[in-house]
């Protein structure tokens, strides 16, 4: 437990990554992609808190349970993370949005088939 | 002061003639013609002053400089005397046609970047108006569209490949001495090895040699000569292939210097004698491939090829011989490269746009004063003494006989044999022989397109006779460029050079005639026949055997047509037809699939980490 | 004296109170774009003098770096902002007419968002900003290339889309362990702490930035998705994303590479993909039947040519770079516009459909051709002398490993030359397609031909005087190459 410890949050938050890539590259499904690129957003996201954290932490919040900032975790991550899925969401509700036209324009969502621009 | 005069004048007239075209076509067409002509006389006027001066400072950090000397008077006079004449000429040519001002603004931008070129004291404004000069040059040979388009995207092509080996090439000598003006490189030029020098001076060679038409790189030209407007093939063949030549010059004998020049070798020749054999392969080949067209101006074209051969060839051998030969050559070329291209340009107006030599024919009776010039031209291209032809291509051979080769000489030899058969031909095809019936009421050539015809007949004959006059300006020339002068005297050469006297040759020329004259005149009047009264055999010759023009040459052509192809054309297009079916392979990447597109970004971040893991290069 | 700040402020707020203007005059939100852009191009020009002598540190909510999100108003940052103002301006003058199908309001909107977007990137001094206005760029430019809502815009925008996800998770890995290192989002403050990025956790974080960011920057092999969305954008949206958008990119690329990591071992694998990108380029647009898709291609070539410009790590290749950048930019925007209305007028984008349009239109033909010749590097228009710049610059390192390069980089330069000729000889001396031959002469509408026009008057007046960018250039190429000076600035003391 103490030898995987500090590092299994990055294992954890790069498998959510490879899984999310390895969607996106083999899936041929629109949606899956989608769902694909969204695990790799919340793997990327999970990993920024992960930087930020300290064992045993608090909360970084000046409270009377803790008044010294060396036990807090460091809050610029977590801030990070809220733009972070912001911009995530909207380019999935883009994404998402897209996906309709492109069915209403193919009738399919395989991207096999969704070939009208190349080379 | 006086470049920069002209230089502006030539400038301002290209531009201000698009505007006023849209004015009125008449005042376009006057101004135009004024302002070549005001050019000619500008140049005239200020021949010999010599100067430098800076008129733009600044430029990408660069000083821009005009500069001139003899080689430039001598260069921009021929220049603007051509351009002027081919104005003139254009006055009928392109009278009705479409987009006339678009054609006034790119013919005298042309010109006027010509003029550019040979005042430049710097390589920077040397190239740019290079440049401005090739496309203005694109534009007017794709003028006449149809197969004129391929023809000027060929020009174009090429001559970017051509700009770029140029710009590679003066830019490392920027690298390498810090200075683009031409008489601060003169100066460095030795600091660095003569490998370096080499490699230089090959790629000003590309591109040079690209622009002067010189075998291997002249494929453009056939085409693009043909296809251009005919004042403008005059100016093309006249003036801007001699540009090339200028560029040498300049390059090998003011900027390089002849010392340096002569050590300039690679593994086992030199430079110069590699342009020698090419000069001598230029001189041999194409002229044969002249003889076999069939297209007036495609032959005149190919003609072209091999008398920039002569001007290399002498141009190669830096002696003074060779370079007075060469210089003079050059102008002379201008001169009579351009009358032929009008003249063949005044058939084609007549005829409504015929060049094919098998359709023409008895046209002296219809046009004599345009055949006579021609005649002139045609002799002078060959060679014959009395035309100043004759005297560049003697003090070209003399250099050949002085140096000792004996297989360029016979290059040059059979070159002339060459050139008289094409230029026989040419003549006969569309002057001589029977009049087509569709020709009978051909009328003459109308009088601005004589007017340049009968200018440049009789400078032929003028400097033929006289050839002191221009080799009076090329001596100094020689001189500037570290080479003794040659001695020339009005007339001919003196004693050291090998006594030539053109005058009395004149005198002993006009005897014989005299005395031909006589003799016929004593003999019997010939009697005239109609043109039906002929038989064979007994029966009458039909009306189409009358002119003997399809298959000129029939046993020459089938003995020597199997070997005569444009080899460096067929390679080259088929180096660009591999290019582009390489480019459309190499298109397929974009796959148009999503997901590949997305691998290749993950291969790129996976590439870099893992060099980076294994050889921790970064 | 104006804060840098307001460049970003002053149009992000016009673009949220366009949709409201909208309700209260129909016909108002296409002139906001030009008001926002107007506004962005004189405080942006009024600041370089300023920022040519000192960079501008701009502190937000009175925290000094590198604790407060800060904008370093610097030579480059306010050359490239000015440069974007100026297409954004021209570009939005053309769009009050050229687009009227669709939600128009949106359009505007979202057209502000690229340019605040790119102009953010081009100020912010934090990397974190740096991704965020990056996203504003993206996301906005997603949207825009689906604009028409055919089957090939709405293709193209969801596979832009996908790619571009695909870089900002990268570059957002990229900020977390560069922050895990350091603790610090400031470019400057990290800077300071990085002296080389031998250390394989540091290298792992720059390939991750270098390949997130080069998505945008379309560099080979990352731009598949830049002739689909380039060529289904509307034309004036395609001019901002050739013109700008791949700029903003190319530019977060060499701030992460220069001034965050100091990277300069990395430059000659970079060298060798700018020439792989640019050939490509070159070769793809060489027998293209798109006209749009075939600029889009040709931009991709330039982008070679600047990055390498840019790998040569020398002032003077940096600052040849650069004017490539704005060469590019000029040239390229007016191409796409100059096409757009062709392609209105035509209703098809195939090239030869194009022929015949000198008579047609010759004012927007002329134009189109001066974009051509310049981007094919021929005097007396600017691209001549961007080119020549950079080949000066190859020269100068005296390097063969660039001189070789630079051959193989000349040959890209010959094919673009053959087939931007090839579509000029098209437009003046080809006929024109039957059905298009009754039809008289017709020019754009007077919003498109002025920012057309003046696209064009600038390509030959920078062309003939370049000293009037000269010495933003050096200033800016500085800007990039000196960390030190630049730590200094920011840090303060």
């Amino acid at each position: 437990m103490s030898l995987l410890s500090p590092s299994i949050h990055y294992v954890g938050c790069f498998s959510l990554v490879l899984i999310g890539l390895y969607v996106v590259l083999v899936k041929p499904n629109l949606i899956k992609v989608i769902i694909g690129i969204n695990l790799m957003d919340t793997g990327v996201n999970l990993f920024l808190v992960t930087v930020g954290y300290i064992q045993g932490g608090t909360a970084p919040i000046f409270s009377e349970a803790a008044r010294q900032p060396e036990g807090m975790v460091d809050p610029v991550p977590q801030a990070l993370v809220l733009t972070a899925i912001v911009i995530g969401v909207s380019v999935l509700a883009l994404a998402l949005a897209l996906t309709i036209r492109v069915y209403g324009h193919y009738g399919t969502l395989d991207l096999r088939k969704i070939k009208g621009l190349r080379w | 002061m006086g470049a920069g005069a002209i230089l502006t004048v030539a400038l301002a007239g290209a531009g201000l003639s698009y505007p006023l075209g849209l004015l009125s076509a008449k005042v376009r067409n006057v101004f135009a013609t004024a302002v070549s002509a005001l050019l000619v006389c500008l140049v005239a006027a200020a021949y010999g002053r010599s100067g430098e001066h800076v008129y733009y400072s600044g430029f990408l950090g660069l000083d821009l400089i005009l500069r001139t000397d003899a080689l430039a008077w001598f260069f921009a006079i021929t220049v603007s005397l051509v351009g002027c004449l081919s104005v003139v000429f254009s006055l009928r040519y392109v009278r009705g046609r479409e987009k006339v001002s678009f054609y006034y603004f790119a013919l005298l931008l042309v010109n006027a970047a010509m003029l550019g070129i040979v005042f430049s004291g710097d390589l920077l404004s040397f190239f740019i108006f290079w440049e401005v000069m090739s496309w203005a040059a694109y534009l007017l040979i794709s003028y006449n569209r149809g197969r004129a388009l391929y023809a000027g995207l060929k020009y174009i092509v090429m001559s970017i490949i051509g700009s770029c080996a140029m710009l590679v090439g003066l830019l490392s000598l920027y690298a390498a001495h810090d200075t683009l003006v031409i008489s601060e490189l003169a100066e460095r030029i030795g600091s660095r090895g003569t490998g370096f020098l080499l490699g230089v001076l090959v790629a000003f060679s590309i591109g040079f040699g690209i622009k002067s038409a010189m075998v291997p790189l002249h494929t453009w030209l056939p085409d693009a000569h043909s296809e251009a407007p005919s004042p403008f093939s005059a100016v093309l063949s006249g003036i801007l292939i001699k540009m090339g030549i200028y560029g040498f010059v300049l390059v090998m004998y003011a900027l390089v210097g002849l010392k340096l020049l002569l050590g300039l070798r690679g593994a086992w020749v030199s430079f110069n004698s590699v342009l020698c054999w090419l000069g001598a392969i230029g001189i041999l080949i194409p002229t044969f491939i002249a003889v076999l067209q069939t297209d007036a101006k495609r032959l005149l074209a190919w003609s072209s090829i091999g008398q920039i051969g002569y001007i290399i060839l002498g141009m190669g051998f830096a002696t003074s011989l060779g370079l007075t030969g060469a210089l003079f050559h050059t102008f002379n070329h201008a001169v009579f490269k351009a009358l032929l291209f009008l003249a063949v340009g005044a058939v084609e107006y007549r005829t409504g746009g015929v060049r094919d030599l098998n359709e023409l024919g008895g046209l002296i009776k219809r046009m004599p004063v345009t055949f006579a010039c021609a005649l002139v031209g045609g002799l002078g291209l060959i060679g014959v003494p009395l035309t100043s032809g004759f005297v560049s291509k003697w003090l070209i051979y003399k250099t050949l006989i002085a140096e000792g080769h004996p297989f360029l000489a016979l290059a040059a030899l059979v070159g002339t044999w060459g050139a008289i058969l094409y230029v026989y031909k040419l003549l006969h095809n569309m002057f001589l022989g029977q009049l087509p019936e569709k020709y009978a009421h051909l009328e003459a050539a109308p009088f601005t397109m004589r007017l340049p015809l009968v200018v440049c007949g009789s400078i032929i004959i003028l400097f033929g006779i006289l050839p002191g006059i221009p080799l009076g300006a090329v001596g100094p020339i020689v001189g500037s460029l570290g080479l003794e002068p040659v001695q020339a005297t009005l007339t001919g050469f003196g004693p050291q050079v090998g006594p030539l006297n053109m005058v009395s040759i004149f005198a002993a020329a006009a005897l014989a005639v005299l005395a031909v004259l006589l003799v016929l005149r004593a003999s019997a009047a010939p009697r005239r026949v109609a043109q039906e009264d002929s038989y064979a055999a007994g029966s009458p010759v039909p009306a189409g055997r009358y002119h003997h023009t399809v298959r000129f040459y029939d046993p020459l052509e089938g003995a020597t047509i199997g070997y005569l192809r444009d080899w460096a054309d067929e390679f080259y297009t088929r180096v660009a037809g591999g290019a582009r079916g390489g480019f459309d392979g190499l298109r397929r990447i974009y796959t148009g699939d999503v997901r590949n597109y997305v691998m290749y970004i993950v291969c790129l971040l996976a590439f870099l980490i893992f060099v980076q893991m294994v050889w921790h290069i970064w | 004296m104006v804060s840098p700040i307001l460049l970003i402020a002053v149009p992000l707020g016009l673009a949220f109170i366009t949709p409201l203007l909208g309700l209260a005059r129909k016909g108002a939100p296409r002139y906001v774009p030009a008001v926002a852009m107007l506004f962005n191009l004189l405080v942006s020009v009024s600041l370089l003098p300023d920022a040519l002598r000192a960079p501008i540190v701009v502190r937000t909510a009175g925290w000094a770096p590198p604790f407060s999100i800060h904008l370093v108003a610097g030579p480059l940052g306010l050359l490239l902002s000015s440069l974007i103002a100026l297409i954004g301006l021209l570009v939005a003058v053309y769009g009050m007419d050229y687009i009227r199908e669709g939600a128009t309001t949106r359009y505007h909107v979202l057209s502000i968002l690229i340019l605040v977007g790119a102009t953010g990137v081009v100020l912010t001094g934090d990397v974190f900003n740096l991704f965020v206005f990056f996203e504003i760029l993206c996301i906005s430019s997603y949207a825009l290339v689906a604009y028409w809502g055919d089957s090939a815009s709405v293709e193209a925008g969801a596979k832009y889309l996908i790619q571009g996800a695909i870089g900002s998770s990268f570059v957002l890995i990229g900020i977390g362990l560069l922050y895990g290192a350091f603790g610090a989002l400031s470019m400057a403050d990290i800077a300071a702490n990085v002296s080389s990025v031998s250390s394989f956790r540091l290298f792992v974080s720059l390939a991750f930035l270098i390949t997130g960011f080069g998505v945008e920057a379309a560099v080979f092999p990352l731009n598949a998705w830049l002739p689909d969305a380039h060529s289904s954008a509307p034309s004036s949206i395609s001019a901002i994303l050739s013109g700008i958008a791949i700029k903003a990119g190319i530019y977060a690329v060499a701030r992460v590479v220069y001034t965050i990591y100091g990277a300069q071992s990395i430059l000659p694998f970079v060298a060798l993909l700018s020439v792989a990108t640019l050939l490509i380029g070159e070769m793809c647009a060489f027998s293209q039947n798109d006209i749009k898709r075939l600029l889009a291609y040709s931009s991709i070539g330039q982008m070679g040519l600047i990055v390498f410009g840019l790998a040569m790590a020398s002032a003077t290749g940096v600052s040849a770079a650069l004017f490539v950048v704005i060469s590019h930019a000029l040239a390229k925007a007016l191409l796409f516009l100059a096409s757009g209305y062709m392609i209105l007028r035509t209703g098809s984008r195939e090239v030869s459909s194009l022929n015949g349009m000198g008579t047609r239109m010759p004012l927007t033909s002329l134009c189109f051709t001066v974009g051509a010749f310049s981007l094919v590097g021929l005097p007396p228009f600017v691209g001549f002398a961007s080119k020549f710049m950079i080949v000066r610059a190859a020269l100068e390192t005296a390097d063969t490993f660039f001189v070789v390069l630079l051959a193989i980089a000349l040959i890209g330069t010959v094919i673009e030359g053959a087939y931007f000729l090839r579509i000029v000889q098209g437009l003046y001396f080809k006929p024109a397609p039957q059905q298009a031959r009754e039809e008289t002469r017709k020019e754009p509408p007077l919003s498109a031909l002025v920012p057309v026009g003046v696209l064009a008057a600038l390509i030959v007046a920078v062309g003939l005087y370049p000293g009037l960018v000269e010495r933003a250039l050096g200033a800016a190429a500085n800007d990039l190459l000196d960390r030190d000076s630049y730590v200094q600035n920011v840090m303060g003391d």
